[in-house]
This record gives C-alpha cells, structure tokens and sequence, in this order.
C-alpha cells in the first residue's frame, strides 16, 4: 500500500511538472507576442542634464596651472566651426577612418589633456555618451571650395556681453548639446577668453543666465 | 573672471589693408567704386534670432530641426528636441543644411537654350514656352509622348499637381520619380507581402527591441540619427546590434558582431535563417496558422535588360509543409559554401530571430532594394518575421528604410509613378473613378494602363516614343545607371528637356529650358518620412531671384494648358488648398492624414491618423484602429492574412568573371547626400570629402601593389573611369569587390553601372556588376 | 600671422572667373571694383607656408593678369610693409 502510495505520489509530481513544464514553455512562446510598454514620453534633451557632470572635478581644475604657450583662443574656435553653434570640424589627421568615439576619440576628447602628438591640449566634449562622433564631425581634407558659397556667417556674440558693469556676463550660445559648462569653459583646452575664473563655484546656472530666444521672438516684456 | 578678447584686433587689420587698397586704387582711378563693405547685408549679431521648426532637407529619417533666422537669412540650425524622431540632435549635414541654399551660383532666373547657348529670360516667356512646347509635343505625337520625372525630395504638393496634371489632365501615366531608383522594391516588398504599402511599425520600435539586424545597412552613416539612437540603447538597455554586410564599415565597427556575406547571396541566407527555424521549432504556429498564407511565385525572371521587357508576377497558394521542401535547398551548410557566411553564424542569427524572449527589429535600406531580387530579398525578411509572429509590436519590427525627405511622402503616398493614383492603382477602374471625382476630370482621362517605370522612361526618350521630360529635384544625369546611354538618348534630335532645380547640374546642362527653383524652407510644404510621419514647414526666407516653387510652376503651366478649372488655387492659399484636396483622397481609416492645424503645430504626425491620434503601430489591433480583427489584421489582404513567399536564390546578372573579375558596389558617404549638388557647397562637408575614390579589400591592393592615393582605373563593359585608391580607409569590401560612392559629377561611377532591374519593382541594381581594376 | 591687400588686374573678358577662383580660396577675401576691371584682394594666412602656398594658387590663375601688392599687416602688430 505504502509502495502505492509513493508510485502514484511520484506519478502525481511527474504529471504536475510535465503541464508545469508545458505551460512555462508556452508562455515562453507567447512573450514573442507580448505587447511593449505603454507608448513613452518624448524624453526632451534637458537642458540641466549634464550641467554638474564635471563638476566633479571643479577643484582640480582650480588648482589647474595655465600653459600660456599652448592657449587657444575664441579666434581659432569658432574659425574652425560653419557658425556660432555648429558643430566643430576636426582639425587634425585621424587614425582609424572606422572608429566609432568609445574606442577611439575619446581617448583624448573625455578628460583632455596634453596630447604630445598634436602639441596642443585636446578639447573636452560635452556629451561623452554619443559615440558616433563622424555623424557630426568631419575631418578637413581639402582647402577649396566645389564652388564658392554667399553663406551668411554671422560674426559670434562678443564675450562682452554683461547687462551692467559688475553683472555677470549672460549665456550667449545654446546648451542644446554643450550644457555642460565646465567641459569647454575650464581646464587648459578652454579657450583663454571665455575660461572661468571661478570652476570651484560649479552651479554656473545661479549667476549666468541664458540669453537667446527658443523659438519665437516676442520682443521686450511689456505688460 | 574672463581675461579680455583679443580678436577684434585681427578684423580691423583687415579692414585697414582695404582701406589701404581702396585709396591706392581712387588714386589710380578716380571716381572707382567699390562694392560696399561685403558684410553690409548681412544680418547683424546673432541674439536674436528666431527659431522655426522644419523637417532637415536630407534624408528619410526626417529630423526635426530648428532652423535660426536672422535678418531674413536662414543662418544657424539645431536638432528639435521635441521631435520623437531626432529628440534634438542631427547629424553633420542636418546641422549645414542651411547652408546648401546659399552657393554663390544658385539659379536666379530661367535659362533658354537657343542654338546652343543658354539665354536668361524672365519666368513667365519660359513658362508660355513649356506650356507651347507641350501642346504641339501631345498635338503632333500624341498624350504619351509627354512625361514627368520627379522626385522622393518633391514635397507633397509638388507630386500632388503633377499627378493631378499628367495623369488627370493631360492624360498620360507618364509619371516617375527617382525614389524608383531607392525604395521600389521595399513597396512592391510591402505590397506582395501586406497588400499595403509602408511600415507597421515606427521608430519608437528601436526603443523597445532587444536585437537589431542591420541587412547590408551602413546605418552609422547613412541614417546615422537613428543609429545613434541604437547606440544610446546599447548603452542603456545592454541591447545587441548585428551587422550582416558585404563591406566592413563604421557600422560594422560599432556592431556586437558582422557578419559578411557574398554580393547576392542576402537571398540563401534569408532562406537559410527560415530553415533553421522551422527545423528547431521556433516557428509560432498559432500565428502562423491565424494570420498567414503560402504562396509559391514565379522563378527565373530575368533581369530588364531589353528594351520593352515586360514581366508579371503571379503567386499560387502553397502550404507550409511545401515550404519545408523548399527550403531543403537552403541547410546552413549548403548555403555556407555560396555566401562565405558560416553556418555557425547562420545558426547564430536564426536563433537570434527564433528565441521567443527576444523583440527584433530588422533594419535595411538601398543594400536590399537596389537588387534585381530586390522584391524577393524584402519578401524574405519578412517571412522570417512572420514565421516567428514578431511583427506589429513595439520592438517587433521589419523596419525598411528610406533614402530621401519624401519619398514616402510624395513618391508613395501621393503616387507618383506610373501605376499609381493618390488612392490605389490605375489599373482599378473604382481607384480610377475615386481620383477623377476628386481631380474633376473625366474618369476616361486616366489611362488604365501604367506606361514606362523610369528605366523604360529613358529608353523611350531614347527610341523617340517620349519626346517631352520634365525633371525636377533630382539629377538623372549622375543618378541613372548605365549613364553615357540614356545621356546620349537626352541629347537626341527631336526631344525637349525641361530642368527645374537649383543649381547647375549635369542634368541642367542637357536641359532645353533650366527653371530656378525655391527649395526647402524657402517655400512652404510638407514631407513624409520613413515611419509614416507627415510633416510640415513653412516659408521662413525669399527664394533667389525669380525662383519658383516646383508646385507653383507645374500650376501655373497647368493653366496654361487650359486647366484652369482643376487648377483653380490662389497663389497665396494654394499649399493649404492643394492639402486639403489631396487629403480628401485617403480618407478612411487605414490611410486618414492629420489636418494641416495639427502638422503646423507638432512635429508631425502618423498615419493613419484617426480621432486625433497617430498610429504607431498597423495591423495590431491594440493599435490600430482600421483593424477589424482581435489580435492581428492584415488587412491590406482581403482574408487579412499576410503572404509568407517561397523565394529561391538566383544569381546575379552580371557576375565577375576572367575579363572583368571584380564586383563593383556603389553607395554614399556621411558627408554627401545623393547626388552632391546640395552638400558639395557645404564648404565643411566638401572640404571633408571633396572627391570620388574606390575602397579596395587591403589584400586585393597588396596583390596589385597598390597603395593608398595610387590611381586606380576601373573598367566594366559600359564605361571607364581613374579614380583614387582607398585601402583600409572608410571602408573594406570583402576580397574580390571594390566601393565607389556616386556623389561626385567629375567621377561618374554610374557610367559604370548596369541597367537591370528587379522585374517585379522595376528597380535597379546599383550595387552590383562586374569590373576590371588596373594600376594606372 | 599676415593680413596682406593687393590690387589684382584680371585677364581682359575673365573677370567673373578671376572672382569665383579667388573666393574658393580660403585665406582670402575679395572685394570687386564695381566700375573698373580691378579688385580688391586680403589674404590672411596664419604663417610662413601658408602664404607661399596662397601666392603659388594665385600665381597659377590664367584669369589673372597682374597682382601688386598693396598694404600688409602681421597680426602681432607691426606693420610689413606700405606704400
């Protein structure tokens, strides 16, 4: 009986695994069906996401010596850009034509850094998780033009640009893509005149505010 | 705080070396003027500058940018953060887009030839002489030797009129467009399988997919937003991104894996990955069984490569056991002889399509539809997704991508080839009857016959039958393959070449008459891009001189020719006005368009677009509202169910041989779009690649002694041409196989082409034919 | 670093050719006389090379039949030359 009981209890478990196993395997089969996550909001590229993702580092780049002999300055980064906002050209001959960024420019375009080959100190990007970097910067390979071109480039906002004497000067650029501040505007890459005196004070937003219109312009404020 | 700016310092020397120069040359010649100061007229500083939202001028994804004006002078431009498809960032030629409207020799004012010499005129003597022309053309050899050849970069309203006019007005079918040359194939893959046109699913699909398999799809450079946006979901969700390719690229690169293939063999491979899913049980039967049929087609269907060829196919329903028989030929280790693929990453990718846990999305573009099995490669794509039911669903997603702003837009959506209406076929006497109400013509006016696809186009430019061709937005005479014949049949006695574009091309320079036209966002109008997305953009700056919108020219040649009455539109409404009418042709559910208050106040939106709302996803009744089904509908098929095709390998037309022992594939770069009239005046893209090359596998170039610069001559049985070598640069082909992209008008790769075609989409192989390559 | 005028004379019926060569030259600005067949050339070249390169593009235009040089200036300040 005690034999029986055991026999018919195994009996039990196997047929008990056998639809277990039946039913997990076709709910496997189903989750090819199952339907995604609700449709998602638009995440907007925000405007504060990266503005402290360097602010780590505020303190290094206070105690940062300045290497005057190799400065670069506000004339040669905007020459090499088609206008005030463009993405920069690459100024410099590049190894491997395949790369994608992660392996290959950002080893020098994450932190910076002196760059013996070049002499010169490379520029820090301000959105180091896009790595497809030759979807927006090209190399420079030829001096001429196809045929010439009436571009109107508008000359870049004056660094002078305060509201009154001691104000602090205003955000002439957009942040779309470069809202983080501390990557072009401190450390020995950043161009001489708009490198900040004060990196430590990291919430650059408190002092510096925007100064260009979104989309529409609707004139001066009146009531 | 800042130290001080130095830089002002540079520009006044400069003013004062002028300065210094204009008064040596008063003193030479007094009373010498010069032109003012050359910055006089532009615009001034650059706070304040308005932003407006527009569709980018370039490719298929259709970005939404930003684009600053100052001045009326379109000036900067920036990604739209609120575009679901870019969500703000472009890519390098989005970014410069603006400036390919300012290249110092755009056309101003209309050119006549007159005994060989191009004449200025004003817009409306050429208008009276096209409108002329094409009376006496249609009087003396009659409506069908009159045609239109246009555009996937057309707006809307341009493919709008020009169908209204051809077709509905004068009466012909004469009617093509370039995206004949791009995306053919992906439609007639789409109609063979769903029975209706475009994808199911949408770029959000990308987001929730798991896998992505990347079918000769160079996506990191040529649709590179959307890469990006599989980069960014690799960084987040850990994601897998196979490249399956015959040539190593950034794409490649970038990959978790690539996978080479020989030119081809996309065909066996295809039939391979099914054979192991049925083999391993991975099919979803109770999909498969609901929402699928069998159907066997024609086999051997020849290539297009006479004159006149004419092909039609024919499906027969079939079952899955006899497509098990059939897919006997197609054993990972059989097919692994034929592809160079091995069957360990056959199996490796089957199993990829086949784990039921894993949403997959399929990704191609020109690699699948510039094939002469171009129909049948698509069809086998999607009997992959099928056979495993993963389609319709977020993240489950055969995704066919598109090459230009609008070819879905205008080219499929409006109907702008030979045998198609706004709404269906011409063959369809109640589609024919639907338009004419529509157009106000009589039904008799359209013809129930489609007359030449665009290759026959120009062989009948050629043999005379078609003496009159209207081109606009496009530059045949880079893009057509098997080029210096179907040049020569322009050039012929007897025939009339109308050009509206931009810039000097080499197709202005075959042109009788070469209209100026006002491109992008110098006029107002309306793309739809590769995820069914309508968007709009209105005029933000003047267009040069006396340029025109295509739409207004066709209108007012369209009154000309007495049609006045269908033509009817005022010139300050008539965008509006000619929206309205045509959405009037799709209304319904399947195919409704948002009105035009919705599309000028979001980034786009859907279709169908029902009670307020886009569709994401087709065919899936959760949302879909056209389904009338649980579940599934497939109901561009009258049973709603879609077609799971028996499609076998079958060689190329044109393979390497002794003479001629190398495979010649063409493509883009990043920097270039189409044929470079645009992005060659772009001086950062030009200057970033100024010329045509050829990439050779690097064992190739060891073998011939060739290194990187060395001048290369390549041969085929068409055309010649001396190109500069790029070994191990941009690109590797696989061994036995070399690249040229086709941007360039000094370095005409497409002298070298060939002109087959898939006989069921009637579109060419570009990437395919056989050359010989000598050291020069 | 040199920002240097000249007074360029074009071939006889080549003066539009002479202008689109010059202005697909980047380190140089052209400034056309609107009356006379004369313009106004600035080259501005960031060192030694650069300036030899920019003469031997323009020495080698057929459209251009004389080029005198007018005024040049370095951008460090001292003056070059005068006339």
């Amino acid at each position: 009986m005690k034999r029986v009981f055991i026999i018919f209890l195994f009996s039990l478990l196997f047929i008990a695994s056998v639809v277990t196993i039946k039913n997990s395997y076709k709910e496997g089969r189903e989750t090819a069906l199952v339907y995604g996550t609700e449709v998602t909001e638009i995440p907007e590229l925000l405007h504060e996401a990266a503005l402290f993702s360097r602010s780590h580092l505020a303190l290094d780049y206070k105690d940062m010596p300045v290497d005057p002999s190799k400065e670069r300055n506000l004339d040669s980064y905007y020459k090499n850009r088609a206008f005030h906002g463009a993405p920069p050209s690459i100024p410099h001959v590049i190894s491997d034509e395949r790369n994608m960024g992660g392996k290959n420019c950002l080893s020098c375009h994450q932190n910076g850094g002196f760059v013996q080959k070049f002499d010169a100190y490379a520029p820090v990007v301000p959105h180091p998780e896009k790595i497809n970097c030759r979807q927006c910067h090209v190399p420079q390979n030829e001096k001429n033009l196809f045929k010439p071109t009436e571009f109107p480039k508008l000359s870049a906002p004056n660094i002078h640009n305060k509201a009154l004497i001691s104000s602090p000067p205003v955000i002439p650029h957009q942040l779309q893509l470069h809202e983080n501040c501390l990557a072009c505007h401190a450390g020995p890459s950043a161009p001489m005149e708009i490198r900040v005196s004060h990196p430590e004070r990291v919430n650059c937003r408190q002092c510096h505010a925007l100064n260009n219109k979104e989309t529409l312009d609707i004139g001066d404020f009146t009531r | 705080m800042f130290t001080k700016r130095v830089t002002p310092r540079r520009e006044f020397l400069k003013k004062m070396a002028i300065m210094a120069a204009v008064s040596t040359a008063t003193a030479m010649f007094p009373g010498i003027l010069f032109a003012e100061e050359q910055e006089r007229n532009l615009p001034k500083g650059s706070g304040d500058m308005e932003w407006k939202k527009a569709p980018c001028r370039f490719c298929g994804v259709g970005c939404g940018v930003l684009v600053g004006i100052s001045e009326g002078k379109a000036v900067a431009v920036k990604g739209d953060p609120k575009s679901p498809v870019n969500k703000g960032l472009c890519c390098v030629k989005g970014y410069h887009s603006v400036m390919s409207m300012y290249g110092k020799d755009r056309l101003r004012h209309p050119l006549v030839k007159r005994n060989g010499r191009y004449e200025k005129t004003t817009m409306k003597e050429a208008l009276d002489l096209i409108a002329s022309k094409m009376k006496e053309t249609i009087k003396d050899h009659g409506k069908d030797s009159v045609s239109i050849y246009g555009s996937g970069q057309w707006t809307i309203p341009d493919g709008y009129v020009a169908s209204k006019l051809f077709k509905g007005c004068i009466g012909t079918n004469n009617v093509e467009a370039n995206a004949r040359l791009c995306m053919a194939s992906a439609v007639t893959g789409f109609l063979t399988t769903f029975g209706s046109d475009e994808p199911m699913g949408c770029y959000e699909d990308i987001d929730h997919a798991d896998v992505f398999i990347l079918w000769g799809n160079n996506m990191a450079e040529m649709h590179p937003v959307l890469f990006s946006r599989l980069l960014d979901q690799r960084l987040k969700r850990g994601v897998k991104i196979i490249d399956f390719a015959t040539r190593t690229t950034r794409t490649s690169a970038a990959a978790d894996k690539s996978i080479l293939f020989n030119p081809q063999t996309d065909l066996a491979v295809a039939n391979s990955i099914c054979y192991e899913i049925i083999k391993n049980g991975w099919v979803n039967h109770s999909f498969v069984e609901k929402h699928c049929n069998f159907n066997t087609g024609k086999t051997d269907i020849g290539y297009g490569l006479e004159d006149g060829f004419k092909f039609k196919d024919k499906g027969t329903p079939s079952s899955l056991k006899a497509f098990e028989k059939f897919l006997e030929d197609y054993a990972p280790e059989k097919v692994e002889k034929m592809s160079g693929v091995s069957a360990k990453d056959i199996k490796y990718m089957a199993a990829l399509y086949g784990d039921p846990n894993k949403k997959i999305m399929s990704l191609w573009c020109m690699g699948m539809n510039q094939h002469t099995r171009g129909t049948w490669i698509n069809n086998l794509v999607y009997n992959i997704h099928l056979l495993t039911g993963k389609i319709s669903t977020p993240g489950n997603s055969p995704f066919s991508l598109t090459g230009q702003p609008s070819a879905c837009g205008t080219v499929r959506e409006v109907g702008t080839l030979t045998h198609k209406l706004p709404h269906g076929v011409v063959m369809n006497k109640k589609h024919r009857e639907f338009a004419a109400k529509i157009w106000d013509v009589p039904v008799e006016n359209i013809p129930a016959k489609p007359s030449n696809h665009t290759v026959e186009m120009f062989r009948a430019l050629d043999s005379g039958d078609i003496k009159f061709m209207w081109i606009q937005v496009t530059n045949p005479m880079v893009t057509m393959p098997k080029l210096n014949r179907y040049r020569d049949a322009t050039k012929k006695e007897g025939r009339f070449i109308v050009v509206s574009d931009i810039y000097p091309t080499p197709t202005t320079d075959i042109a009788d008459v070469i209209l100026p036209s006002a491109m992008w966002i110098e006029r107002e109008g309306m793309y739809g891009n590769s995820e069914r997305r309508t968007q709009y953009f209105e005029q933000m700056v003047q267009p040069p001189g006396e340029a025109m919108s295509d739409t207004w020219q066709l209108v007012e040649v369209a009154k000309r020719l007495g049609f006045e009455k269908q033509f009817y539109y005022k010139e300050e409404t008539h965008i509006e006005e000619i929206y309205n009418e045509y959405r009037r042709h799709h209304e319904g559910k399947k195919h409704n368009m948002a009105p035009l208050e919705v599309l000028k106040a979001q980034p786009g939106a859907q279709w169908p677009y029902v009670d307020g709302k886009s569709t994401q996803w087709r065919f899936n009744a959760k949302y879909d509202p056209a389904c009338t089904k649980e579940g599934f509908d497939f109901y561009g098929k009258k049973d709603g169910r879609a077609i799971i095709w028996e499609r076998p390998y079958e060689p190329a037309p044109e393979e390497p041989d002794a003479e001629y022992p190398f495979w010649l594939n063409t493509g883009r770069v990043i920097e270039h779009w189409h044929s470079g009239s645009m992005t060659r005046r772009i001086p950062v893209l030009h200057r970033a690649v100024p010329k045509a090359y050829v990439e050779l596998n690097p064992g190739d170039a060891k073998k011939m002694g060739v290194k990187n610069g060395d001048k290369i001559r390549l041969t085929s049985r068409r055309g010649t041409i001396v190109l500069d070598a790029s070994v191990d640069e941009r690109g590797i082909p696989t061994p036995g196989q070399v690249f040229v992209p086709f941007f360039d008008e000094s370095l005409l790769i497409n002298e070298l082409t060939l002109d087959a075609y898939c006989p069921i989409s009637k579109q060419p192989d570009y990437k395919k034919c056989a050359v010989k390559v000598e050291k020069v | 670093m040199s920002i240097i005028s000249y007074l360029a004379y074009p071939t006889k019926g080549k003066r539009a050719e002479l202008i689109e060569k010059l202005e697909a030259i980047e380190t140089c600005e052209v400034v056309p006389s609107k009356n006379h067949e004369l313009l106004i050339v600035v080259s501005e070249t960031n060192n030694k090379e650069e300036e030899e390169a920019f003469k031997n593009l323009v020495n080698e235009l057929e459209s251009l039949d004389l080029l005198s040089m007018v005024s040049g200036f370095d951008t460090n300040g001292n003056e070059l030359k005068g006339e």
